[in-house]
């Protein structure tokens, strides 16, 4: 399948092959016909030659589907509570003390409990300054969740906390599981391995269990200490 | 501002919450914050690796500066 597209800049004619053939831009070649030029009263526009990669596309579609089935595991709706093993004293405690400490920092917040698994009590924190108090890549959460953590052990060492904004556990989650299948399919396209950047093990785990299923994709841990590396590679080159 | 939310997580996390001492060294443009905590409970602040201590000052550096002056934290034995 060959279509050609016109636009004013190359993007724009590339967006507009995404419109009409109601595809992604990996699923097809773009090559440029005329890169069109601009002169000082008129603009000659850039014309470009599409062409859809069948087998590729069905290649995808595999993809796809793998993905999104590792994505359904991943629902936004509030989880149940399961075989709750965390006396309700402490609970509060720790709920009281994850807010006096946001307090203290200078913003105002509602801690609700989400779920209490075992021994393990969801906490979310419910803020109009929620966006400075997961902050970039969920820095202030963990940092958070580290202190409300070593509060809990001393109440209950077996309690585990986890903090939550905004859902923003499960969106993170599901931006690594995507970001794994996106670099997956990179490295099967060109065979190049390529090195991810440092994540925690919970996040790793993440990358192995997602990309487990992918044929041609080996994945491994690279580094030293809390935050390694998980470097997506071909298997081919092996065998 | 800042000395009372170091006071309170670390009060939180010792043995010995009456023992904890912090202090408030103002400087140009920063404000550093030196805490004492009483014997054996260092390491309950620090963490392994350093996790109590990193997350401290990540809390620190993310609550609502008063005259914009960035707030350091110092643990002293």
């Amino acid at each position: 399948m060959i279509n050609e597209f016109e636009g004013k800049t190359e993007q724009e004619a590339v967006a507009k092959a995404v419109a009409e053939l109601n595809m992604d831009e990996s699923c097809f070649d773009v090559e440029v016909l005329d890169e069109g030029h601009s002169g000082l009263f008129f603009k000659k526009p850039v014309r470009i030659k599409v062409t859809v990669k069948e087998e590729t596309s069905e290649e995808k579609s595999a993809f796809q589907q793998a993905f999104e089935e590792e994505l359904s595991q991943f629902n936004d709706t509030p989880e149940e509570d399961e075989n709750p093993n965390v006396d309700p004293e402490v609970v509060d405690k720790i709920s009281n003390f994850t807010k006096e400490m946001i307090s203290l920092m200078g913003y105002e917040a509602d801690i609700m409990t989400d779920s209490i698994k075992g021994t393990k009590l969801t906490l979310s924190i419910q803020s109009e300054s929620d966006s400075i108090l997961i902050g970039r890549k969920g820095k202030n959460l963990d940092a958070l969740q580290v202190i409300a953590n070593a509060y809990a052990n001393q109440l209950d060492s077996d309690c585990k906390v986890i903090l939550d904004s905004e859902n923003y556990r499960i969106r993170h989650e599901k931006q690594i599981v995507r970001m794994a299948y996106r670099t997956a399919q990179q490295v099967k396209k060109t065979g190049r391995s390529q090195l991810l950047e440092p994540m925690n093990p919970y996040e790793r785990r993440l990358v192995h269990t997602a990309l487990n299923d992918v044929t041609g994709i080996e994945t491994k841990s690279e580094g030293e200490g809390l935050f390694k590396q998980v470097r997506v590679l071909s298997s081919r080159k092996h065998h | 501002m800042e000395k009372e939310l170091v006071e309170y997580i670390v009060k939180s996390l010792v043995d010995k919450p009456e023992e904890v001492q912090v202090e408030v060294v103002e400087g140009d443009q920063t404000t550093a914050l030196e805490l004492h905590v009483g014997e054996g409970d260092i390491g309950k602040v620090i963490g392994k690796q350093g996790r109590i201590a990193k997350a401290i000052r990540t809390i620190l550096s993310a609550s609502v500066a008063k005259d914009g002056k960035r707030t350091t934290l110092e643990i002293l034995d």
